[in-house]
């Protein structure tokens, strides 16, 4: 090969990339080029000495946290799904959807009118389901809630001391006799 | 008869592994691509340690990439059904991460111009308005072997240019290929040529003593 080969070729030739015919091609252009001769051999030494020392993965710290606040913004914001790819074209029994819902309604109607005059049926909600999900990301941190009737409060225990260097930005004060209010930098 | 060691094999080996994930990869991108958020979740865990590690070589500050990464993923999620398969996936995650970094930067200091410099990623503070600031403790073996020379090459790495060090840690820790590299640093195949050549030149001035004792 007479001709430089083009950018692609010599960058899988410095690293070592390269095999057969365009192998043999490159190497004949490069034999006397001195520059890329020594490029090659630069990329040789550094890649014997970074090899296997820098992770090309890493553990991430606290990894179920990490993807839990994923899934929680990925499914609070439902306009940021992916489009579910319509359905092309229109199914043959696309005509007895409109009659099935007409005769759902008729059907909740009479069975409306079915019941009791002014009976209507309690619904108790399991207790656990209106109890909050209580998140603790750091292991060894046990949280504990609270409700009373003026106040909910939640006890975290095992946290860190909170450093004097660290700056509130706002802080909610409720006073003894006043209403609620919200001081700036209240430390 | 003697067989010849070539520098390409363990690549190689790894690039079938990868051949087989990506095949995995592509199913879950379909289902994900339907909004199934679950499938998403697999694609997350399986390539969370590397987009944290890429982004945490290139900004020097743990919790930061956390969030960084995080928001990579997130950003994903929404651009989902844009990504065709011609690509492959992570070499599209790797792309919005370099974007999602940068964002960073503007956002940060609007006076950059959204210019990296080593200013911006020479600080190695929790910004007291990051999401989370998890706390990272080095295994101690880990300190022991091979940890006094990562921790040099670490801060040798450190002082190249942002867009010199990308291109290493793209490169030569995340093993891409350079036109994988052009694709995520949105530039030519020989800009990210001339920019390895001489990342790794000033790599070997800054370590020289690492080279010697070899």
């Amino acid at each position: 090969m007479n001709t430089k080969p083009d950018d692609e070729l010599l960058a899988l030739w410095v690293e070592d990339e390269l095999s057969g015919d365009s192998l043999s091609a490159v190497d004949a252009w490069a034999s006397k080029q001195t520059e890329w001769l020594e490029r090659r051999e630069q990329a040789r030494s550094w890649k014997s000495l970074i090899d296997g020392v820098l992770p090309e993965s890493e553990d991430v710290p606290h990894a179920e946290s990490f993807n839990a606040r994923i899934r929680r913004e990925i499914e609070a914001d439902p306009e940021s799904a992916p489009n579910v790819v319509p359905m092309r074209g229109t199914p043959r029994w696309a005509w007895f959807m409109p009659a099935a819902a007409a005769a759902g309604m008729v059907f909740g109607f009479v069975m409306g009118r079915g019941g009791p005059e002014g009976a209507v049926k309690e619904v108790t909600m399991p207790v656990a389901a209106l109890a909050p999900v209580l998140y603790t990301p750091t292991k060894g941190v046990n949280a504990e809630y609270v409700a009373a009737d003026d106040a909910t409060v939640i006890l975290l225990a095992g946290v860190d001391a909170i450093p004097d260097s660290w700056e509130i930005p706002e802080t909610a004060v409720l006073e003894k006799e006043g209403p609620r209010t919200v001081s700036r930098d209240a430390r | 008869m003697a067989r010849k060691v070539n520098s390409s094999e363990p690549s190689a080996s790894k690039r079938a592994s990868e051949v087989e994930d990506e095949e995995a990869d592509e199913v879950l991108v379909a289902r994900a691509q339907t909004g199934d958020t679950s499938a998403y979740d697999v694609l997350v865990t399986r390539h969370r340690g590397r987009i944290f590690a890429m982004i945490r070589q290139m900004i020097k500050n743990e919790a930061d990439a956390w969030d960084l990464a995080q928001d990579s993923f997130i950003k994903a999620w929404k651009a989902l059904p844009r990504f065709e398969a011609k690509a492959r996936f992570t070499t599209w995650l790797y792309r919005i991460a370099h974007n999602t970094v940068y964002d960073w930067v503007r956002r940060k200091r609007p006076e950059s111009g959204g210019e990296l410099n080593d200013e911006i990623f020479g600080e190695d503070r929790i910004d007291p308005a990051s999401v989370t600031t998890p706390k990272i403790d080095r295994a101690p073996d880990e300190a022991l072997a091979g940890g006094e020379l990562r921790d040099k090459i670490e801060a040798a790495l450190g002082q190249l240019s942002p867009q010199h060090r990308e291109v290493v840690v793209l490169k030569d820790v995340q093993g891409l290929a350079y036109k994988e590299i052009a694709e995520v640093m949105e530039c030519s195949i020989g800009t990210v040529m001339s920019r390895l050549h001489y990342a790794r030149q000033k790599l070997q001035t800054l370590l020289k003593d690492e080279y010697e004792a070899r």
